[in-house]
């Protein structure tokens, strides 16, 4: 174990991130993904202090049909890139183009990665996820959300609404709690000006909204939307004398897969073909890198696409026992100002759906304290960890 | 020309028994020789123990309800009339689970943990679809006698 942990903190504070930036989020801009991509990119870079020039690497998590490719991108902003990687159109992969960028750079093969995705969700005419053009779900052996077209198993959406029934079913939960995660997640993003809900969602506009796949409403699932975010990873000697404090990546955790992961649950849950057992989460991996406990983290951020990914992730990561979150996130515990401030930027529910790159300029600005009325007083520490299984600690 | 509109599964070589024994009335799922694990969905080989020495098991088409969900919202061709309709995931007393609709049952009714049984449902001349109903002599309050 003590050489594994070794091995593990090899790669610990080897990668900073040196500037973030984003373009305008909304429904309907009427721009491209590529045009979105380039005011992200252009912020970033103005705001580590850097130049077009100095962008020599890129990791791209979403590209075409919704999205812009790596490549595409390299040709329309005349970069000249040493390396670059893009992976599937999925929102999974925002902490996997991290980890490569910071293996990246620490191992030389370039200097500055612009980490990022463009979405253009509301600029095609069909929505191409879930529904009548149900590809993915379609393919041998169903979705990787639970998709089953064929029964009428469609939507990323329904596969998070089977995982929170039955989750409601052991726990005892209910509707109302569930409640408290949207509900938390919009109060904080009343406090964020980029955020496109910033009205006030009470308990009763809630339970009055309509049910999509049920036991989900409406208000459980997250935005859909276009725009952009982009991250900058260097090495901590690179950033030494750029124009912002370089945030550290001091731990990580890969994405795994296998027979005892499901997206949207934490191993053992026994949902889709998952093997079901008692699974009780230790320290990670992701602890070991960083030297720190859950009782260290000052911030927690996850991939929120539906509200009860939320909860699943909080148990995954050990901020509360297996079948206690329900409890814990009520109280306006996960708000601004509370125990554990979830997703400070609103999250894909209230911000915007950025593919979560929004989430990690988010978790940046509040390490450098910028981030006003929603500044996490003090925050030292956050974490980046889905119901999915991968993470990273950024720190200052 | 058939009138269903609702999407139909993409039939391989590797799924093909699968459908086939649903049009033949029964259940059959892959089952390793060597260790014996029954799998779904079908692989080219099994997943326990990487054999390729592999059969189709018939089964017994009893389970219980995993979970489920109710759509309130028609996504696909075929659905317009249909919402709120149940997808129900099936833990067969085998092992493996199937993503199926519930039928004979309102959906105020499924519970978690509730015995299933499959029925046949066959929707073109090509395909039948295995879906479930409630084991006979259950209800909501009394679970089964």
């Amino acid at each position: 174990m003590a050489g594994d942990t070794d091995r593990l903190r090899r790669l610990a504070d080897q990668a900073v991130v040196c500037g973030v930036g984003e373009s305008a989020y909304g429904r309907r801009l009427g721009r491209s993904a590529i045009d979105l991509a380039a005011d992200a990119i252009q912020a970033a870079v103005a705001d580590a202090g850097l130049t077009k020039g100095d962008i020599d690497g890129m990791a791209v998590t979403f590209g075409s049909p919704l999205g812009a490719d790596a490549d595409t991108l390299a040709f329309a902003l005349g970069l000249e890139l040493k390396a670059y990687n893009q992976t599937w159109a999925h929102g999974r992969f925002t902490g996997t183009a991290l980890q490569w960028a910071a293996m990246t750079v620490a191992a030389g093969l370039a200097d500055v990665v612009a980490c990022l995705a463009a979405v253009s969700f509301t600029g095609v005419r069909r929505l191409r996820v879930g529904g009548g053009g149900d590809r993915e779900g379609a393919r041998e052996g169903g979705g990787g959300h639970g998709e089953d077209p064929v029964y009428g198993m469609t939507s990323p959406g329904a596969g998070a609404a089977l995982m929170a029934r039955k989750y409601m079913a052991r726990h005892g939960a209910t509707a109302e709690d569930l409640a408290a995660v949207p509900i938390s997640l919009r109060h904080n993003a009343t406090l964020n000006p980029l955020a496109m809900y910033s009205e006030p969602l009470t308990l009763q506009a809630y339970l009055g909204a309509r049910h999509v796949a049920e036991p989900l409403r409406i208000f459980d699932y997250c935005q859909v939307n276009d725009g952009a975010a982009c991250v900058l990873v260097t090495t901590p000697e690179r950033a030494a004398d750029l124009a912002q404090p370089p945030v550290y990546l001091g731990g990580m955790q890969g994405l795994p897969a296998g027979r005892h992961e499901f997206i949207w649950a934490y191993p053992g849950f026994g949902t889709a073909q998952q093997i079901e057992t008692d699974w009780t989460p230790g320290p990670q991996p992701v602890h070991r890198m960083a030297g720190v406990t859950p009782a260290d983290i000052d911030a927690f951020f996850t991939y929120d696409a539906f509200s009860p990914l939320v909860w699943l992730a909080l148990e995954r990561w050990g901020f509360c026992g297996i079948g206690e979150v329900w409890q814990f996130t009520a109280d306006g515990r996960i708000q601004v100002g509370g125990e554990l401030p979830v997703n400070t930027n609103g999250g894909l529910l209230s911000e915007a759906h950025i593919m979560a790159w929004n989430h990690q300029v988010e978790i940046v600005r509040q390490l450098r304290g910028q981030c006003g009325e929603r500044q996490v007083a003090g925050a030292e520490v956050i974490q980046w960890g889905n119901v999915y299984g991968d993470s990273l600690i950024y720190h200052r | 020309m058939s009138d269903y509109l609702k999407p139909l599964p993409p039939i391989t070589n590797l799924s093909k028994p699968y459908w086939d024994s649903l049009q033949e009335g029964a259940l059959r799922m892959p089952q390793c020789q060597a260790c014996s694990l029954i799998f779904y969905p079908p692989a080219p080989l099994c997943p326990g123990c990487w054999s390729r020495d592999l059969t189709w098991a018939a089964l017994s088409g009893r389970g219980t309800v995993n979970s489920w969900v109710v759509f309130h919202q028609a996504y696909l061709k075929g659905y317009d009339n249909e919402v709120p309709f149940n997808v129900t995931e099936v833990t067969l007393d085998e092992g493996p689970r199937l993503m199926t609709n519930l039928v004979g049952i309102d959906n105020d009714d499924i519970r978690v943990d509730m015995p299933v049984q499959v029925v046949f449902d066959a929707v073109t001349d090509e395909v039948t679809l295995a879906k479930f109903a409630p084991l006979p002599g259950w209800s909501p309050e009394g679970g089964t006698p």
